[in-house]
């Protein structure tokens, strides 16, 4: 909420801010992901964590639940692959680690789940980035509970609560639509050093295996925006032997009915799109030319036809009662989850992606 | 103007009527429900109409396309209810012509027209929210059932909500169903409103939980002993408003535009003239109005 104006004749001051529309989304991810959490499509005690008042959300409907579930489940699995598998490799496996940046990672909960799991040891550090705004509630709801904290260990805020450090984790204020070169120096450029000692390590590092996070980003921004984001992760990390991935969940072909009224409704919400694309081709070639060797990209339809294995589909159907499949199928065929790669390959990472199901005899 | 078509003006203004005129509508049609077999038998012309789901503003397009009952004779065929925002304005609009149309308005059961459904898709909410009390949502729920489970026009064409019943070859059989119940979670009058066709030979098990899937040589089997032309039915959203499957011998009628305000849908009747050739009339949803999508309810969800 803007300051009470201090001058008394400006009574109202009108919402001109146009990007609190788009952050608005984060409150739908984060209601979505409590309400998953809280029916049990996918156990995760840390998801109300950073709702405000989560006993007064209500649970939201059984296609948003299993949207969410197909979304997570998935970024989650290649997180963990990619974790696990370009860590595991080499002479010495011990000092192999990866670090992780998450951009317009909202009120994302996966560091705490990764960090207390048994992948833990494996992450040197996870970076997350977002509006100055989201970052702010983030660090607050991080510095109220102690379930979040803890795991972090010693932290310090800085920019006026907008950013935390800790030895792993580290919060960041960014605007993405700024060229990421400048929006994104403060990750790839030395610290300050204090006075009387050399310049510290970057925040980030050329020497890791680096995996980038974009769930629902890119759509929201410019497309030029987008592409420059996805050029500049692959050149910024990795070289030299060392890989750098990509993981992006977001809407796409919207140049049909269905899109044609998802734009119109999320404009009603003052939300704007402009960097969707209209294909999951088109997903690949954005990949491409930004300078990524491999892609993929699946249709969440896809992903629940073809990528779950079938005790978890049967575990999921006894949650709630799910009689809209025709809607349900429409709506998952606009969203996709695509993750690239450049330079996994010398890393034993060919592999690296999702598996389809094994044994799914048909529907 | 007597009551009734007082109610009716109402109605069409989509303003609700005060819970005891309900408790009356809801008793006479009953009383006029309870008199029809499970199966209704109709004379052509008539208009076939599928699922509504709450959509009034998009319903009075409908009857913009259609003309009005009783000037068109309809069939619906279900789920009048759930998921729009107006399920208490569309139903009782229906059964008031019911009421004062009887033989010009036929209304067949939908797998929503059940106490457990409209308890997690809406009707039970919308009533509790626009009268203080779940008393209206029970009165509606005592009318559902009493619906009727299927139509049949000029003995040709069988209009159900959902499909066709392994435990079902002759439409006789569905005659001696009591029907006057919660729809149960199995059986012959569960699949009714519950199954949907499909590219499978012979029968299958439905991803929805309740029904089944059947296929083209099921529908031609059902239709060479039951003597029929056409299965008209509805139950699944078929984005250009109807869907014709397996030589023709089935359609899906979609009545309900722009589903969910979500889906982008266009909607359809079909008119079935007296010698029951088929015209699916295609409509779209209702332009954009501050009362269609109420200022208060939140846009479709979408995942963001």
């Amino acid at each position: 909420m803007p300051v009470a104006p201090s001058h008394p004749a400006t009574f109202s001051l009108p919402n001109t801010d146009p990007d609190s529309a788009t952050r608005s989304t984060d409150t739908d991810a984060s209601h979505a992901r409590l309400s998953a959490a809280r029916l049990g499509y996918l156990p995760d005690p840390f998801a109300p964590l950073f709702v405000t008042r989560p006993a007064g959300v209500s649970n939201r409907p059984g296609i948003i639940n299993v949207g969410t579930w197909l979304r997570t489940r998935s970024v989650d699995e290649l997180v963990e692959q990619f974790v696990a598998r370009t860590a595991g490799e080499g002479e010495a496996q011990v000092q192999v680690q990866v670090q992780v940046l998450s951009v317009g990672a909202g009120s994302d909960t996966r560091f705490w789940r990764l960090a207390t799991g048994p992948l833990k040891d494996k992450i040197a550090r996870y970076v997350e980035v977002d509006f100055p705004e989201i970052t702010a509630s983030k660090a607050r709801s991080i510095y109220k509970h102690r379930e979040l904290k803890d795991v972090l260990g010693e932290c310090t805020l800085g920019g006026g609560g907008t950013s935390l450090h800790s030895a792993v984790y580290t919060l960041l204020p960014v605007d993405l639509r700024q060229p990421p070169s400048t929006a994104l120096a403060a990750l790839t450029t030395p610290a300050p050093a204090p006075p009387g000692s050399g310049a510290r390590a970057p925040l980030l590092s050329r020497t890791l295996p680096t995996l980038v996070l974009a769930e629902c980003v890119l759509p929201y921004m410019p497309p030029q925006a987008g592409e420059a984001l996805l050029a500049w992760a692959a050149g910024a990390f990795g070289g030299a032997g060392v890989g750098v991935g990509v993981v992006l969940y977001e809407m796409f072909g919207l140049g049909d009915a269905f899109g044609g009224v998802m734009r119109e409704n999320l404009a009603a919400r003052g939300i704007r799109i402009p960097g969707t694309l209209p294909s999951l081709a088109a997903l690949q070639s954005r990949f491409t030319s930004a300078g990524y060797a491999r892609s993929s990209a699946l249709t969440l339809q896809d992903i629940r036809t073809h990528y779950v294995p079938p005790s978890e589909t049967e575990r999921v159907a006894q949650l709630e009662l799910i009689d809209e499949w025709e809607e349900l199928d429409l709506v998952l065929r606009h969203y996709c989850v695509a993750w690239a790669s450049r330079g996994l390959e010398g890393e034993g990472g060919l592999g690296w992606g999702l598996q389809k199901a094994g044994g799914a005899a048909g529907e | 103007m007597n009551d009734l078509d007082r109610q009716i003006e109402q109605l069409k203004r989509c303003e609700i009527l005060p819970e005891p005129e309900v408790r009356l509508l809801c008793l006479k049609a009953r009383e006029l429900l309870i008199e029809e077999g499970n199966i209704v038998y109709v004379d052509s012309p008539a208009t076939i109409c599928g699922d509504i789901h709450g959509q009034f503003f998009d319903l009075l397009e409908l009857f913009k396309v259609g003309l009005w009952c009783p000037e068109t004779k309809y069939i619906f065929m279900g789920d009048f209810v759930d998921r729009g925002f107006y399920s208490v304005e569309t139903f009782l609009l229906l059964l008031a012509f019911k009421v004062r149309y009887p033989d010009r308005i036929t209304l067949i059961r939908g797998n929503h027209e059940s106490r457990q459904i409209t308890q997690v898709y809406g009707f039970y909410d919308e009533c509790t929210r626009k009268y203080g009390s779940a008393t209206v949502w029970r009165y509606c729920c005592d009318v559902f059932d009493y619906l009727a489970l299927g139509a049949v026009v000029d003995g040709r064409v069988f209009c159900v909500h959902g499909g066709l019943s392994p435990s079902i070859q002759y439409l006789d059989t569905i005659r001696s169903i009591d029907r006057k119940m919660e729809v149960p979670h199995d059986g012959g009058m569960c699949d009714l409103l519950w199954s949907d066709p499909d590219e499978i030979p012979g029968w299958g098990l439905s991803p929805r939980g309740a029904g089944f899937l059947f296929g083209a040589d099921v529908v031609r089997t059902f239709c060479h002993s039951n003597d029929l032309d056409l299965i008209a039915r509805a139950h699944q959203l078929a984005m250009e408003g109807y869907k014709l499957m397996f030589d023709r011998r089935i359609v899906t009628v979609w009545s309900a535009p722009n589903y969910c305000y979500r889906c982008g849908n266009v909607a359809s009747i079909l008119e079935l003239d007296e010698d029951l050739r088929q015209e699916y009339k295609v409509f779209h949803h209702a332009p954009p109005d501050p009362r269609s999508v109420p200022v208060k309810r939140p846009p479709a969800e979408y995942f963001l």
